[in-house]
């Protein structure tokens, strides 16, 4: 009985994997509920505001990544503005042979995963090490991230350890505490080592052309102690107008993330090192990432470019739950990705991942949870017409068809006939067709007595008897 | 056509099309505080807040003396201008650095750097670039104590907010460097330090 | 086309309020929805009972059929928007139309608009959603019922429907409900999981759909309920299905038969003087 990918994906997922996803997402959802709402006084009227300032920001987005530029530029920044994944690569290869750097630490970006970074600078020779500690553990595993806040969500710490030992790094230790010693020690040399830096950026205000980052570990503030560049990838879209907006965006990321108030680190950098600083990058680049995001700002689901990648919809949905992040077959996984990752696909790959919009029961505490109030279950449907309208047959894998459906639907007579005829139902043994979608639905559930036109039938009666 | 242009170009023709922009919402920064965390506030409303994220409040010279000790603490960064102020409540024996030396990077048990400010709604204390001669000496030891004028706290995020200064680097450190990569459980001290402590001056 | 961006509640908190502004209405338009013509009559009969108990005329209109969710969820506009078109046409007037469905209320007020966005005829799609009600939501808010008459023994566990989220639906029936005196309300864990239906959803994704469904009857079934109710048969439909499956007894109604069958006919009087 064939299904859609991600339904099988989940149906064929190890019972471990399943439960390291299940306990990471429901203490995301449960840390998030209880800080947000002990804090603020109105959380859900500032989410409302946030999705708004977002949106703002996206309607004018030209007016103000300008004046994010002039600022960054006024700070001493160098601002690039990279179209697409091979001249993203191509300009963080320039910078970095500009300034005759070989080792490079990187803080997590998932820009950089959307362009293919890694593979494409690792393939040229450069030492490229990721520094936030689920990252590494990635990195060493060749495997990706599958979620945008906990990387490694759906592994346990045997998988870690056994990753550890086999990379050289201690014998075989699933303490988390050794495993995370093990990362300090080894990631210290590699920051003093690397000439250059890569990060990413979770805003910019336009304003004051300060980008904010925030960690938990401190990978990014020691990458940009240890190096003397910087290069800071940012998709278009993270921009926020006034510094004062910042504050409003922060009060909301950690506690919808992780249920902090704020993150251990929250950084604001607007320019290189001062003159006389000892340590920190002697040069800041700002890439502006496209990668088909004007596309998306073009297109009916512009509002999913408000996203700050907090991962509060994939801690909620039961979906994300069963299926895990990697089933999203793409580098946004859950509500985020069924709707981005189609669209940054763009024409000619849109239609090999038209089936993420369908992969949801539509329940929408996606957007009950979105800090900044993104209408994830509508721009779902509108992705799902447009995947209807393309003819995209991921899209249509074991969805009932509808044009026989609505044949009925719009006629009385056969309507109200169709419902006296089923009656028959209840006399087949119609549990004992395996397939289609009465199949589908029969194998785990028994059905309902057919009861079609017995409503119908009452009701005339009452009026006969009115009479 | 020059990538800026073309992203330009593509952006303009997009938002041209926006049937009703929305206006940028006017809100008031107190919407965005939290009264509960903020509590009475002033540096006993820091502490809490400090503590609740596995800060070390150091309340006195003694405090930081027996921190100190407690953790043998042998060698440590500080700046020339900040070392007459720690020098009385050192215990026996300790070695201060006022360079921080890149190649002897473990060497180094503990660093002391000048806070600008901190943040009683969050217990956050503020490091600014330009007033931290290295910011390796507050961020590789395992040990890091902020110096932190009485006179400088501020109540919130948003008050925080509005006084960035224009260093090119400022950093917000709320507590202890921390991971819960693995299963979710909570590591102190990664990359930065595992004992974060402030001492008011 | 905004309106697609509005919560839902603040649509119905607006229409509650002028409503309440009028006297209650006289007459009222009632949608069975599909569910309800092919296998729950039950709870269709129930509705219209308990809108007649509360004094109002219900009109049924014989040449209904369906919202046309089905279509629009499964991403076939073109389908849908063709039973929607019929939908209005049977629904016309200014009467509210009050259906027993959280999840074919919102299709006709949030769902229809949205793929009628870049239709000449949205704005008679639009006011059509406008005054269309959950049953529940419209005696609460509605008419401004906050209490029931009547006594019914026995331990209940709520079941929300996604599709009430943000509307006022959910307080409806846990205050209506919760006022009934011997009945008691139980709290099951994670009430904000999704039951696993999702309409099509269940068919095409029949394993994810099956275990949300599972997770779901656990937390339910250790609150050990007498009756599981929810405003939306088509959970209910799913939840039962997989429960008598599997050997487990759960026992469903449409949360309005509660109300229908506290209803004695000397309380009538006494219903109505609470608005």
């Amino acid at each position: 009985m064939s299904s859609q990918i991600i339904d099988q994906y989940a149906n064929k997922l190890g019972e471990d994997v399943r439960t390291s996803v299940h306990t990471g997402s429901a203490s995301g959802t449960d840390k998030r509920f209880k800080v947000l709402f002990d804090d603020l006084p109105d959380a859900n009227g500032l989410r409302t505001t946030a999705g708004n300032v977002k949106q703002h920001t996206l309607d004018h987005l030209d007016k103000y990544l300008e004046q994010a530029e002039r600022a960054l530029i006024s700070n001493g920044a160098k601002v690039h503005y990279a179209w697409d994944s091979e001249t993203t690569c191509s300009q963080v290869e320039n910078i970095l042979k500009q300034a005759s750097a070989r080792t490079v630490t990187k803080s997590k970006s998932m820009v950089s995963e959307e362009v293919g970074l890694n593979e494409s600078l690792l393939k040229k020779g450069y030492d490229l090490v990721e520094t936030d500690l689920g990252e590494f553990i990635l990195q060493l595993d060749g495997d990706h991230p599958s979620h945008v806040v906990k990387p490694i969500i759906h592994k346990n710490r045997a998988e870690i350890a056994r990753t550890f030992e086999k990379h050289g790094l201690g014998e075989y230790n699933d303490e988390p505490e050794i495993i995370t010693r093990r990362a300090r020690e080894f990631m210290r040399a590699k920051y003093l080592a690397a000439e250059a830096t890569i990060t990413g950026a979770n805003f910019i205000s336009a304003e004051s052309g300060r980008l904010c980052i925030v960690t938990n570990e401190g990978n990014s503030r020691f990458g940009l102690a240890g190096a003397r560049i910087q290069i800071a990838l940012v998709g278009i879209e993270k921009i926020v107008p006034r510094d004062a907006d910042l504050a409003l965006m922060l009060n909301l990321l950690g506690r919808s993330a992780t249920g902090q108030a704020l993150t251990v680190y929250t950084e604001f950098i607007s320019g290189p090192k001062p003159v006389d600083s000892v340590s920190g990058p002697e040069e800041l680049h700002v890439i502006f990432v496209n990668n088909r995001r004007t596309e998306v700002l073009d297109s009916n689901c512009r509002e999913i470019l408000r996203c700050i990648r907090c991962g509060a919809c994939m801690n909620v949905c039961p979906v994300y739950r069963q299926a895990s992040g990697h089933a999203y077959r793409s580098v946004y996984p859950g509500p985020l990705g069924a709707v981005l990752s189609p669209l940054l696909a763009g024409a000619e790959g849109f239609s090999e991942l038209a089936d993420l919009p369908k992969a949801s029961s539509l329940c929408g505490a996606c957007n009950e949870v979105c800090p900044v109030d993104i209408p994830i279950p509508d721009l779902l449907l509108r992705l799902r017409d447009k995947g209807k309208r393309e003819k995209s047959s991921n899209a249509a894998t074991d969805s009932p068809p509808m044009g026989a459906w609505s044949w009925v639907a719009k006629s009385p007579s056969l309507w109200r006939a169709s419902l006296r005829s089923a009656n028959m139902l209840n006399l087949l043994p119609y549990e004992k067709i395996p397939f289609g979608p009465l199949g589908r639905w029969t194998k785990d559930r028994t059905l309902p007595p057919w009861r079609g036109g017995k409503f119908r039938a009452w009701v005339k009666n009452r009026e006969k008897e009115a009479k | 056509m020059s990538d800026r242009e073309r992203i330009f170009e593509a952006i303009r023709t997009a938002v041209a099309k926006t049937e009703n922009p929305a206006p940028l919402p006017e809100y008031s920064m107190d919407s965005t505080v939290s009264i509960s965390r903020l509590g009475a506030g002033g540096w006993s409303g820091f502490q809490k807040n400090f503590e609740a994220v596995n800060g070390d409040f150091l309340e006195t010279g003694e405090d930081l003396k027996a921190l100190l000790t407690k953790e043998k603490a042998k060698v440590g960064y500080c700046p020339e201008n900040l070392q007459d102020l720690v020098r009385p409540h050192l215990p026996e024996g300790i070695e201060l650095r006022s360079n921080f030396d890149r190649s002897k990077i473990n060497e180094y048990d503990f660093g002391i750097t000048k806070a600008t400010s901190a943040i009683a709604e969050t217990g956050t204390l503020i490091l600014e670039d330009s007033k931290t001669p290295d910011r390796l000496g507050a961020l590789a030891p395992w040990i890091h104590i902020a110096l932190v004028d009485k006179s400088s706290l501020l109540d919130t995020v948003a008050t925080a907010i509005k006084s960035l200064p224009k260093d090119p680097n400022v950093i917000w450190v709320t507590g202890p460097s921390k991971t819960a990569d693995v299963e979710g459980i909570l590591i102190e001290g990664v990359h930065g330090p595992g004992i974060q402590a402030c001492l008011l001056v | 086309m905004l309106a697609t961006l509005k919560n839902y509640h603040l649509l119905q908190n607006i229409m509650a309020k002028i409503t309440l502004l009028k006297t209650p209405p006289e007459r009222v338009l009632f949608m069975a929805t599909c569910l309800c013509d092919a296998f729950f009559d039950e709870a269709a009969k129930a509705s219209v009972e308990v809108l007649e108990s509360l004094g109002i005329e219900v009109i049924i209109p014989d040449a209904q059929t369906c919202c046309g969710q089905p279509a629009f969820n499964g991403g076939d506009w073109k389908a849908s928007r063709s039973v929607v078109r019929h939908t209005i046409k049977v629904f016309a007037g200014e009467d509210p139309i009050i259906v027993p469905s959280g999840s074919c209320a919102a299709m006709m007020f949030h769902g229809a608009p949205l793929e009628f966005e870049k239709e000449d005829d949205y704005q008679a799609v639009k006011e059509t959603g406008d005054r269309t009600w959950e049953i529940f939501d419209f005696i609460y808010n509605g008419l401004g019922i906050k209490e029931w008459e009547g006594s019914w023994n026995g331990r209940v566990a709520v079941h929300s429907s996604c599709h009430t989220r943000g509307t006022g639906t959910t307080e409806a029936i846990s205050s209506l409900l919760g006022s009934i005196e011997n009945l008691e309300i139980l709290d099951f864990a994670e009430p904000e999981q999704c039951c696993g239906f999702g309409g099509t959803f269940s068919v095409s994704f029949p394993n994810i759909s099956r275990n949300m469904g599972n997770l779901k009857i656990e937390n339910i079934l250790e609150t050990k309920p007498d009756l599981l109710v929810s405003g939306d048969m088509s959970c209910l439909m799913h939840l039962r299905g997989l429960a008598e499956k599997s050997g487990r007894d759960m026992p469903v109604k449409h949360a309005i038969e509660v109300l229908r069958d506290t209803v004695k006919s000397e309380q009538k009087t006494n219903v109505l003087t609470n608005h």
